[in-house]
């Protein structure tokens, strides 16, 4: 039984790995998710096609090759990269694609009705998304934003291919190592349900801290 | 008060705060305003009457900039509204005349559209301390002044969900006031509302006329109320005005057939006029 304390301490370097790279990359793929998802209703047509082309590019493509991109083949450009960079960068710019078009739907189903009493009482376009359209269509966006996190947490484990040490990399260590595949792929089955279980819960937390108040309003 | 009879006719010392000269505006094929010109005195309490489609809501609208025109003239305190002049001529409106213009006007409209994730308070408040600089504490001095008018002030920390219909109505109404507007636009206010809470809506109007010199026009269902509020009243039917006269000529002796037929559908509905 001493070994395996040994190989689980392994495992849990690689979950911490993980964990990094989920949060970071989700705080990319948030702001890469806002920045498209407004781009997508610019009054600018550059700006809409900037945005558009981006979203198309990182949800057409896979984030197996963008992960490569990132890794192998930016170098060749000059930019080199850290695993890690590279991990953050892949994951980010893919699920913030994703997130992109949550944000553009969410902005687009607060009613019309919003958007006159804006005009009405003379706040420019800025001020009616930034204190009245953004704060309520934020609350919309949140149970998909967290099936996103959670999409990342999951794709995290692609960057076990640029030899990040990940929490599926060392589990294949251990596995190579002991011949086992039961103990380290059963441990990491629970670690990432569990890392999961906490995205679940802390969207759910917030979602209900943002719309106390607002019952009756929506469901 | 404003010499009323006079601006009616046109020979005022007062200009007209509003002009509105030859508008028409078409939603596809559907033309919803034909042509339409009328003026309206500084302080004048203007209610628009007309079936529904006949454009009353429409002419609305248009003032608060919520929806253009395809061609006429619109002046609110002498300015082109849709129009600004610049490098010796027109142009279309930009935002930053539009934004000058808007200032002149508030509006309140059927379904309240309060800010639904804003507490009362700050429902008032955003609009002055965003557009006018307002710092907060000043803000919320006057807002709780509206608030007190229109009977709300212990609902400021509400959130707008708990409140009633009438009280959402007031609210809207106290937050258009917070930027003090030399014209209120009412587009059928009362017509969401259950009827018990039609009146508590009315009374703020009465003590808004009473305590300002406010010009106000009312799109409204409320043919008595309107009789009794309004210094004129204008007929439209068909995206025309039909008539326009003082509201006793208006409910009591209809010139035109089609007004009369109106009233008569409206009082056989079981409305006091």
């Amino acid at each position: 039984m001493g070994q395996w304390a040994g190989y689980l301490q392994l495992i849990l370097e690689g979950a911490l790995v993980t964990i990094k790279l989920t949060l970071m990359g989700s705080v990319l793929a948030l702001i890469m998710a806002f920045i498209a998802g407004l781009g997508r209703i610019s009054r600018f047509r550059a700006v809409r096609a900037l945005a558009t082309t981006y979203i198309e590019f990182f949800r057409g493509t896979s984030i197996f090759v963008q992960l490569f991109w990132a890794y192998f083949v930016l170098p060749l450009f000059g930019f080199s990269l850290t695993p890690l960079q590279a991990g953050v960068l892949a994951l980010g710019l893919n699920v913030g694609a994703y997130g992109a078009e949550v944000v553009r739907g969410a902005i687009k189903s607060i009613g019309r009705e919003q958007y006159e009493a804006c005009i009405a009482l003379n706040f420019n376009r800025w001020q009616s998304l930034r204190h009245i359209i953004l704060p309520q269509a934020f609350v919309l966006m949140l149970p998909t934003f967290g099936n996103n996190a959670i999409e990342l947490l999951k794709a995290s484990a692609v960057v076990s291919l640029i030899s990040l040490s990940d929490m599926t990399f060392q589990a294949q260590v251990v596995r190579a190592q002991t011949g086992s595949t039961l103990m380290p792929f059963l441990t990491i089955l629970v670690l990432y349900f569990l890392m999961s279980s906490v995205i679940s819960a802390a969207i759910r937390g917030l979602e209900r801290y943002l719309t106390r108040g607002l019952d009756g309003v929506r469901s | 008060m404003p010499p009323i009879n006079e601006t009616r006719t046109g020979t005022t010392g007062h200009p007209p705060i509003i002009e509105i000269d030859g508008i028409s505006k078409s939603f596809g094929a559907f033309k919803v305003l034909d042509q339409l010109s009328f003026n309206v005195a500084p302080g004048e309490k203007l209610a628009l009457i007309g079936p529904s489609g006949s454009g009353k809501t429409t002419i609305l609208r248009i003032l608060m900039t919520l929806e253009g025109i395809d061609s006429g003239d619109i002046r609110v305190a002498g300015e082109n509204l849709y129009q600004m002049q610049k490098n010796g001529g027109l142009q279309p409106a930009d935002e930053n005349h539009l934004h000058k213009m808007r200032a002149q006007i508030g509006m309140v409209f059927q379904l309240f559209n309060l800010f639904p994730h804003k507490c009362v308070l700050d429902n008032v408040t955003l609009a002055p301390m965003l557009t006018k600089n307002t710092p907060r504490k000043q803000a919320e001095e006057q807002a709780m002044q509206l608030l007190e008018m229109v009977g709300l002030a212990n609902k400021a920390k509400s959130m707008p969900s708990q409140l009633s219909g009438g009280q959402k109505q007031r609210v809207a109404i106290a937050r258009a006031l917070a930027l003090q507007p030399k014209i209120m636009l009412f587009d059928e206010v009362t017509s969401a509302l259950d009827p018990e809470l039609v009146e508590e809506v009315l009374n703020v109007l009465w003590r808004l006329s009473e305590e300002t010199d406010m010009t106000m026009l009312l799109v409204t269902h409320e043919m008595g109320f309107a009789h009794e509020f309004a210094d004129r009243v204008l007929f439209f039917d068909r995206g025309k005005i039909v008539e326009d006269g003082k509201p006793d000529e208006i409910f009591r002796n209809p010139k035109q057939e089609r007004t009369q037929a109106f009233l008569k559908k409206i009082i056989a509905a079981g409305h006091r006029v």
